[in-house]
Order: C-alpha cells, then structure tokens, then sequence
C-alpha cells in the first residue's frame, strides 16, 4: 500500500522510532509501576523511576562473573536486536528507510534473537537458578512465538504479502472479519506471556530463581538486558494496536503516532491491572494455557483461508 | 489413664519400670531403665499418645548421668506424659525412638549434638545444630562447657549433604534465599522441575538462648528473652515458659492476669496470620494479596503499640501475671479495631475465594496424608488442614480458653489451599475470643507477687497453641534462681521435619510456597547451642580476596 499522505524522509523515521521507543518504554514501564502500585494501596514509584533504575545501573561497576565472551556479549546482541525491530517497525504506518530491506519474517527473526541472546548469556552464566530459569525462557518462546507468528500472518493471508508495512496496516479493519477479532483477543490474552509479566514472569520468578536469566548480571550489563526487556514490552503492546486499530490516515504523522502512543498506554495500564490482580502461574500450568491459545489462533488462521 | 499405662507398663516391662507417677492434674512422669525406653514409648503411642518432643538435660554433677525425656500428649484427655530415663555419662547409649516416630529425629539428634548422647540406631546421626567445624568432645549443653565458650575453628570442614538421587541436579537455596526470610540452607534434588528429594541443613542463627537462661539471669528476666526467641509468635514462648514456672512451682496467677493473656495471644494470632497471608501471596508472586493484608495488620500493629507501647514484642507476659492492665477505654479501642479488620478481612477472604489463580497455585499442593502428617507430629493449622484435629487451646486449655467458646477448623484437603482457608478462618475465631474475653473479664489484681523460693528440680511441662501451632516448653526448677534446664519446642520444629515430604514430587516453582505455608519460623528453631565462629575467620580475609571469591566462586 502506497501512503497517500506526506511521507517525510525514511532516514528520519528510523532515527523518529527508535527516540520514540527509548523515551516511551521506561515511561511505560512506570505505568506498569504505578497502576499495581495504586492497586496495593500504594503510592508508587514516580513515573520516571524505571528511567532512574536505568541510569543507576548503567552508572555501576560491570562485574564479568563468567569471564566469557557470550556472556559478555549478550546483552549488547538483545538490545542490538530490538533496536533493530523498532528501526524496521513502520510506526504509525510509515516505512522506515530500512523497512523496504525486511519483512515479517525478518522481523520475527529479530525478536527471537533477543529472546536467544537472552538464553546465551543465561547459559554463560552457568549459574543454577539461569539455567532454571533460561529452560523456563525456553519453553516459554517456543509455545508463544508461533502465537505472534500467527498474527502476523492473519495480515499476511488478507494482503498476499510479506512486506511489513502491508502486513501490519495493509488490512481495513472491516475486512479482518471474526478471525480478526479472535486474533485480537489472542493477542491480548497472550500480551502478560509476550511481556514476561504476571502471571507469566515465570522465567524470572523473583520468589523461586531470583531473576532467573539475569541472576548474575549487574551494572551496565544488566540495564541493557533491563532496556531490551522494557523496549521488547513496549514492541509488544503497540503490536494489536497497530495491527488491529485502524490509523486516521491523517497527514501529519505526528497525530497517528500520538493516537497509537495513547492507545499503547491503554495497552501498558491493562498490563498493569492484570499483573496485580494474577498470581505467578508454574510453568506446567503456563504451558497449558499457551496450547489453548495456540489452537485458538490457529483456529483463527483457519477461518481466515477458508471463510 | 495413670492406672492404664502403668499396668501396661509393668505388664509388658517388669522391672525395667522404675516408677509412674502424677505430679499433677495433666502430667504422668514414667521413669524407666534405658533398655526399656523404646518399648515404653511405643506403649504410650498405643495408649493415644502423640509425640511432642524430647528433652535431654545434664544431671552429671548429681549422679553422673545424662537425662532425657521423651514428651507425649494425650490429646483426648487432656494428659500429658513425660518418659524419663537415665545413662550414664560415660556411656551415653539409648535406643533411638526415631525408628517408630520420625518426628523425634531431629530431637535426638539435638542431643547427640548439646550432650554427647548416642543413638546407635538413629536413622540419620548426623550434625543438626553444632556448626560443622566444631570440636568433637565439646558438649556445649553440659554444664561444664561455658556459655561463652568460643572454640578454636576448622578449614575446610563443610556439611556433607545427603546423596542426590541419580539423574537429579542440585538446586541450592539459601542460606540467603527471598523465599527464605531467614538464612537456612535446602539443598533441593530437582529432576527437570520436579523435586526428587530435599536435605536440610539449618541451625546457622544459634543465639544460645536456653544455655544463655540456664546459667546466666533469674527466673523473672526470662519472659522477656522467651519473648525474643521469635519476632512473631513472642507472647506465646513468655506465657508458655511462665506457665511451666508456675506449674513447678505451684504459682496461682489471678484470673484476670489470666484472661489479659487470652487476649494478647489471641492479638498475636491475628497479627501472625494476617502476616502469614502477606507472605503466602507474596510466595506466590500475588503482591497485591501481600500489600492488602498487610494494610490490614498495620491497624493492629498500631493498636498494640497503644496497648503495651510496642508494635510487636509486647513484653506483657511476666510470671505470675502480666505488666498492664486493659483499661475500659483500651478495652473499646480493641473492640473498634478487631471489629474493623474482621469487615477487611472479610472483603480480601471472599475475593482470595473466588480466585482461580490463587486456586491453581495452591490446591493440590503440598499434599500429605492424614496418616503422615499424625506420623510426623505435625502440629496447628499444617495439621488441621489435614484433618488432624488438634488444638491446645482447647485440649489442654491454659490461660483463659476454658471460658471461651470458639471452633477449631480442620479441613481435610491435605495441601496448602486448607492451611490458607483455616488461617482466615482463625481469625474471625480470635476475634470472637477478643470480644469474649472483654466482655466477661473479672475485675481484680493482674500480678501476683513470687512469695516463697520455687523449690529445685521439679519438671513441669505446658503448651500454648501459638498461631503456627502447637509450642511445648518444659522447665527443669533451679537453685540459683533460675531454671537448670529450660527446652522450647516451636511449631516449626516438627513442622519443618516434614517439608522434604510434602516436596516430594512436587514441581520446583512450588517450593516458596510449600516451605512457606508451614510458616517457618527458623529463628524458634534455632534457638539453641552456642556461637557461630565463621565471622571470625573471614575478617582475615583482604577486600579484594573476598571480593574475587564471591564474583569467581559458586557453580
């Protein structure tokens, strides 16, 4: 689909994307903070703590507990990786200067070198409650990759292309029909396990593994894992509303974006709301949910081919 | 019952029974020669006793020998039973009762460690509470050894745990562990996410308390200690240990003392499992449980520092009565305030009810038999959410509780929903005892003064159900104004005993929760023995040593 408004310049909106996500992801993050914070009967956190968390880390000490370079590295590979998810992203139903090199595929591939990254520095660790924890990540990315690679394609099957920009806006809302509402529905019964939070923060597990893959991370190390992690969430909760919202169409790319920042917000204060109000599901249980989410979007996709 | 058990004894015994007799209203001593010790306790098992703990004691300046006592409580009719025997020093052999009754494990082996006791046919003979690196020959409980004595340490000693099943990995937790709120060592044998097998090696906080009161202050000083054996449950250990001083000495305490003791107990039950909550959620990873139920107890914590002036240790409980009166002024502040968390809690137990998460993370876990859990003692609502029906407060009552009317919930679900479900629903009953007890109690004196000295070596035993359940103290009176032996028994102390059973085949994401809906309270269970010497050592170590060690070192 050719935008029939003003364009500005691609290289700008890579550059537009990624100030957009490195400001927005903490920010949000402190939602997240907040909303729970305000359910517990607490004042919270200011919005701009987790801003504060970063900057400490990045301000102390980097300790090599492994002394190995994949685990040196793995930091640097997630962030790189997710930096590169948002640079592709068409925000607001723009393309970037680099979307026209990538496609659904290649944006599928990038989120799950993240989630790889992640699992290598946990194995570099050689830590007990990493590995724990890395096999939970594991399992995890395994059952609800797919469940994202579904919804893609629902975008995919309705345009007859790859091409992220007609993938993720290519759609009227009108023409998803019913597999486009279940798909919805999936993808925000599946937004806790995308983002890692409760009842599905099982691979970092606080109570059990203590943090799990990011047990012997501190410092710079760390806040990158911690960046990657708030940027991955934020990815994640502007995916149905850039899928599945139709965008005003309006000329200024300014207006759509802030639209789709404040329906991301929306997004942020569910995953608030369900992060306090869920226990932390066992893995065996997660896993369960995850295949009845599964044959749903399948279910989806079905409909979606044959309808 | 005394009758019953001594022609069972002698029938069975013969001579081996020295004597059986009554000291009072609850208590039948049974003294027997060490041969005839396990035999004997299996009678009394037969006889509807359950195993409370065992108490060993130094009588070598006497006679030469080494005491022990095995306890039994005779829920049904309101009796206890204190089996006593005798070995010589030199040749300290007793048959182990281990075999028979699991819990008495960790007792013995308590013995083994404090006064040179042997069990040849102890299932597990080794180190409970003495760190791994301590003398052998060093009896830190007789009375020879001092109470500050701080031996010399040893590199390279470490606790040898128990072999892990074959195809399992080893999942350390603790000693710091934010499951753990208090540094106790698990090693966890997990095959993938299930657990295989659990050791336990804990007694790492040892503040030598008993030793500490059986040498050091007088009998007066002591509820104030009692009270710092536990951060939770202290009225409970001072009115448990006054309770036994003034059963040995034959202290009557006025009976409004009595009924100021009900109440407390019954505000620290409240306290306790509205923490417990907190916790358990918390365990669970449902902070917004944690926060609610702790927002509730906050009120409480308030109205007891207006009641006594402290927040938690109240430092009420003195022997022969208790420091302050309730007021009638206080006394409706109390009414206000329970009245007030009853409606909250109301609202956070029907939500909790009807969640299905909070279902999915606790029913079904954590499951033991009725039959288990009688086997391994366990005791207070860990017990009652399986089925076991007892209750000290009302089968041994003490203090006020024979005036006050209040059920016992007992749920036979065997897993960690029940034991969540009875703790709410002990709260409303110790709110209905609240209110009982402000509206019946007597006017009158609350403290009596001690007229006469309280005459030597006379064993008396009590129990108070503290929120976690049952805690047994047994008091052996001194000469010098203090007891010469002083056991505390805590809830958890058998509790715990039993957690590698219910981790067994369990998934590993459960084990906070498992281990925390016993509430383990490790500080009670530690309460013994002598000094911890590692500190000592590891100030010898530079900055940059201890540095490299704690980034290199582990896995």
């Amino acid at each position: 689909m050719q935008p029939m408004f003003d364009n500005p310049p691609g290289l700008l909106l890579v550059f537009g994307n990624l100030l957009v996500f490195l400001l927005f992801a903490p920010l949000f993050d402190g939602i997240i903070r907040r909303v729970a914070a305000r359910v517990q009967n607490r004042v919270g956190p200011p919005l701009l703590q987790s801003f504060y968390d970063l900057f400490k880390l990045l301000g102390k000490e980097n300790v090599d507990s492994a002394g190995t370079a994949p685990y040196r590295l793995a930091p640097l590979v997630a962030f790189a990786s997710i930096l590169c998810v948002v640079a592709i992203l068409p925000v607001a139903g723009r393309p970037t200067a680099l979307t026209p090199y990538a496609d659904a595929i290649s944006l599928i591939y990038l989120l799950t070198l993240g989630g790889v990254a992640v699992l290598m520095g946990a194995f570099a660790s050689r830590n007990i409650y990493a590995l724990i924890g890395a096999s939970r990540e594991m399992t995890t990315m395994i059952m609800v990759e797919p469940i994202l690679f579904m919804i893609l394609l629902l975008g995919v099957l309705k345009t007859g292309s790859l091409d992220l920009t007609t993938v993720i806006y290519g759609t009227p809302a009108r023409e998803y029909g019913w597999p486009g509402i279940v798909m919805l529905v999936v993808s925000l019964f599946a937004l806790q396990a995308f983002v890692g939070r409760q009842p599905f923060d099982i691979a970092e597990a606080e109570q059990e593994i203590m943090g799990g893959p990011f047990m012997e991370y501190s410092g710079p190390n760390y806040a990158l894992f911690k960046y990657y992690l708030m940027v991955k969430q934020m990815f994640y909760a502007y995916l149905p509303v850039a899928v599945f919202v139709p965008l005003l169409g309006a000329r200024h790319v300014g207006f759509d974006l802030v639209i789709q920042l404040m329906l991301t917000a929306l997004v942020f204060l569910l995953i608030g709301l369900l992060s306090a109000t869920h226990p932390r599901f066992r893995i065996d249980q997660a896993l369960k949910y995850f295949a009845g989410l599964f044959v749903v979007a399948l279910f989806a996709i079905g409909g979606a081919l044959f309808a | 019952m005394r009758k019953e058990l001594e022609a069972a004894l002698t029938a069975q015994l013969g001579d081996a029974v020295i004597c059986v007799e009554k000291t009072d209203r609850r208590t039948v001593f049974v003294d027997v020669r060490r041969e005839a010790i396990r035999a004997a306790s299996r009678i009394i098992v037969a006889q509807g006793g359950r195993y409370m703990c065992s108490v060993g004691y130094d009588e070598i300046a006497r006679d030469g020998s080494l005491g022990l006592v095995h306890t039994y409580s005779v829920d049904s009719e309101d009796r206890f039973v204190c089996l006593r025997t005798k070995a010589p020093a030199d040749d300290p052999e007793v048959e182990s009762i281990t075999p028979d009754l699991p819990s008495a494990g960790w007792s013995e082996r308590e013995y083994m460690d404090l006064l040179g006791f042997k069990f040849p046919n102890h299932p597990k003979p080794k180190k409970l509470i003495v760190c791994d690196d301590w003398p052998p020959g060093i009896y830190p409980m007789r009375k020879e050894v001092p109470h500050d004595l701080v031996p010399q340490g040893a590199e390279d000693v470490a606790y040898q745990l128990d072999e892990a099943p074959p195809g399992t990995k080893i999942v350390p937790i603790g000693p710091f562990h934010p499951s753990l709120h208090e540094p106790e060592h698990f090693a966890v044998y997990v095959d993938g996410e299930t657990i295989k097998g659990c050791d336990y090696r804990g007694f790492m906080t040892h503040r030598g308390i008993e030793k500490l009161c059986q040498t050091q202050v007088s009998y007066n000083e002591i509820p104030f200690i009692a009270e710092r054996i536990c951060g939770i449950c202290g009225s409970v250990h001072a009115t448990a240990y006054s309770q036994a001083v003034e059963a040995a000495g034959g202290i009557r305490i006025p009976r409004r003392a009595e009924y100021i003791r009900t109440l407390m107990l019954e505000i620290e039950r409240i306290h306790s499992n509205l923490l417990w909550l907190g916790v358990a959620g918390h365990l669970i990873g449902f902070d917004t449980v944690f926060m609610q139920a702790w927002r509730v107890r906050e009120q409480l914590m308030w109205l007891a520092e207006r009641l006594t002036g402290n927040r938690k240790t109240y430092g009420m409980i003195l022997i022969g009565g208790v420091r302050r009166d309730i007021t009638p002024e206080i006394a409706d502040d109390i009414r206000a305030v329970v009245t007030k968390i009853e409606q909250e809690l109301r609202v956070i137990h029907k939500a909790i009810e009807k969640d299905s998460s909070i279902h999915k993370r606790t029913k079904g876990v954590g499951t033991i038999t009725k039959q288990e859990a009688i086997d391994w003692g366990l005791v207070g609502p860990v017990a009652r959410a399986r089925g076991v029906d007892i209750d000290a407060r009302r089968d041994h009552p003490y203090a006020a509780y024979d005036e006050m009317k209040f059920d016992v919930p007992v749920l036979d679900d065997c897993d960690v929903w029940a034991t969540l479900v009875i703790r709410v629903l002990e709260v409303y009953e110790a709110i209905r005892i609240i209110h009982q007890v402000l509206d019946r109690m007597p006017s009158g004196e609350y403290f009596v003064e001690l007229k006469d000295d309280i005459p030597p070596l006379r064993h008396a035993i009590t129990v108070v159900e503290a929120p976690r359940g049952e805690s047994t103290h047994y008091v052996i009176t001194g000469e010098d104004n203090r007891p010469e032996r002083w056991r505390v028994r805590a809830p958890t102390y058998p509790n715990l005993q039993a957690v590698p059973l219910m981790l067994l085949d369990e998934q590993f994401g459960d084990f906070p929760i498992i281990l925390g809906s016993i509430d383990p309270c490790f500080s009670c269970t530690d309460r013994v023995a002598v000094v911890d010497l590692r500190s000592g050592k590891a100030s010898s170590l530079t900055k940059s040593e201890l540095e490299r060690m704690s980034r290199k070192g582990g896995l």
